[in-house]
């Protein structure tokens, strides 16, 4: 990708950088929308793809999508099947409250939304408490509820992976751009050992933390990371907090791959963490 | 001339946000973009299917009055038709824009706010983009003056705007369409005529592909525009953000 195409609201998408796959249909992802032009020689009406936001074209050909990559520091829109990390606000007779962004609506999560709970053996989540969550729906027409899940209702248990409450640990609140990007290196990580999506930090506190037992980290869509460690007493706290500056400040300066290996090293330093 | 100086991004817990400076009149302005929000009050009775945009202008050394006020009306008119508040996530929801006059020189109570007019839809357009708020499309404003023997001033200094007989400022879209058209003093049709030719030139040179070559590619005549500076900050700020993704 060496000529990134930049857009800007209202600017059409040149049809030849559209992915050229005939067999399904072509999805639109975010920023990108749908005008009929009325043509004027016959019945038919011709389509156009224009730009709604300012971004980077992005398009994926084996999945056949086209979509605009803007600024990271945007508000996080709930998208269905996104992974979030939601705080409890308050507790109703059916539902949880939660907090996803600031000053917007509430998201609700079922009391029973857990794996393996039932009416008698549901967690009591408190006002403050941390719940790592799927959006389930985001409803139908305007100022709709979100929904969120933390069990997959076809087979009851926590899938994908990890979720449910968050106990222990801190959150650090991140950029929705960067959060995403966290999400698809590390989703992708497993076949890989290098760098994805220019992303090295986590593997090289991994790498570093490993003798103290090493952490757990949990990234939500809505631009929040939480981070835990299951060393004991104060290297526990110190190395989450670590962690936390590491990923915070490669987000806000927008470090490359070596400055990010440097800040792991000089905070774990500061921190008297490194051996 | 020198052209204006803007950045994106500059805030850190605002959704979007831009800082811009208007070199012939000095104004600096700070703007920041808050969105999809949940208003306060339910104050989205008229339009459930859209959005509501707030603006909020803020003069650097006193309290907002009614001049402030009125501006704020000029700019949620013009912004609210440019702004999608249809898409997903924004009905019923808010886009508050906050601008902040940070610099320049003090509009004093009862003094014109033409003057500043296009450096705040400017900057409120470039912290729209920030925030990734769906838009129809970009637009650039200008500010011309009419003196006495008729000749159409542009870039028009504070001072300046004061000695004229006639100040307008005039938006138009990234497909030309005229958005916004506000005049002050004495005029007659001819006159507007001519200022609206002139003013149009003006924001198709803001607009129009530079002579660099960095046309897009593709042949629509309207969707391949470079648009002079708007679209160079949000390339520049883009690029940066993405250089990850760029250099490999």
């Amino acid at each position: 990708m060496s000529t990134p195409l930049i857009l800007l609201p209202g600017d059409e998408v040149p049809s030849n950088h559209l992915p050229s796959t005939k067999s399904n249909p072509l999805k639109l992802g975010s920023g990108v929308r749908l005008l009929s032009q009325p043509s004027t020689n016959s019945a038919a009406s011709s389509h156009v793809l224009t730009a709604s936001q300012a971004g980077i074209l992005t398009t994926d050909a084996k999945r056949n999508t086209v979509s605009l990559q803007s600024f990271s520091n945007r508000r996080y829109i709930p998208t269905t099947n996104d992974l979030i990390i939601a705080q409890i606000h308050h507790s109703s007779i059916d539902y949880f409250h939660c907090i996803v962004t600031p000053h917007t609506a509430q998201a609700l999560l079922g009391q029973l939304s857990f794996e393996g709970a039932t009416k008698k053996t549901r967690p009591m989540l408190n006002r403050g408490d941390l719940v790592y969550a799927r959006v389930s729906s985001v409803g139908l027409g305007a100022g709709a509820e979100v929904e969120i899940t933390c069990v997959n209702p076809a087979t009851g248990k926590a899938e994908p992976g990890g979720l449910g409450p968050l106990t222990g640990g801190m959150v650090f609140d991140i950029s929705t751009g960067f959060a995403a990007r966290l999400i698809r290196a590390s989703s992708s990580s497993a076949d890989h050992g290098d760098a994805i999506d220019g992303l090295v930090v986590l593997s090289e506190l991994g790498k570093k933390l490993e003798s103290s037992g090493g952490f757990e980290i949990a990234v939500g869509r809505n631009g929040k990371v939480w981070v835990d460690c299951s060393a004991a007493g104060d290297t526990a706290i110190k190395s989450t907090i670590a962690i936390g500056r590491c990923l915070q400040s490669t987000d806000d300066n927008n470090l490359n791959t070596t400055d990010q290996k440097k800040l792991v090293t000089k905070v774990l330093r500061e921190m008297k963490l490194s051996s | 001339m020198v052209g204006p100086t803007a950045s994106l991004s500059t805030l850190n817990r605002a959704d979007g946000s831009a800082s811009y400076k208007c070199p012939a009149t000095g104004y600096d302005v700070l703007g920041a973009v808050n969105g999809p929000i949940e208003l306060p009050a339910r104050r989205d009775a008229l339009k459930p299917e859209d959005a509501t945009v707030e603006v909020f202008v803020k003069p650097g050394n006193t309290t907002a009055g009614v001049g402030e006020r009125y501006v704020e009306g000029i700019l949620r008119s013009v912004l609210g038709k440019v702004i999608l508040g249809r898409e997903r996530g924004f009905p019923r929801r808010g886009v508050v824009i906050t601008l902040a006059i940070v610099g320049g020189d003090a509009v004093e109570r009862g003094d014109s706010y033409l003057t500043i007019l296009p450096a705040l839809l400017h900057t409120s357009l470039l912290a729209l983009l920030s925030a990734a708020v769906p838009l129809s499309m970009t637009f650039s404003a200008t500010l011309l003056g009419v003196t006495k023997s008729g000749e159409i001033m542009p870039d028009l200094s504070a001072a300046d705007a004061k000695t004229a007989v006639s100040r307008h400022v005039l938006a138009f879209s990234s497909k030309n369409h005229l958005l916004l058209n506000e005049s002050e003093g004495r005029f007659d049709f001819n006159t507007w005529e001519q200022v609206r030719e002139r003013a149009l030139s003006i924001c198709q040179e803001l607009t129009m592909p530079g002579s660099d070559g960095d046309v897009a590619m593709g042949d629509e005549s309207d969707g391949s525009k470079v648009d002079g500076f708007v679209r160079e900050t949000v390339e520049d700020r883009l690029r940066r953000d993405y250089t990850w993704k760029i250099d490999s």
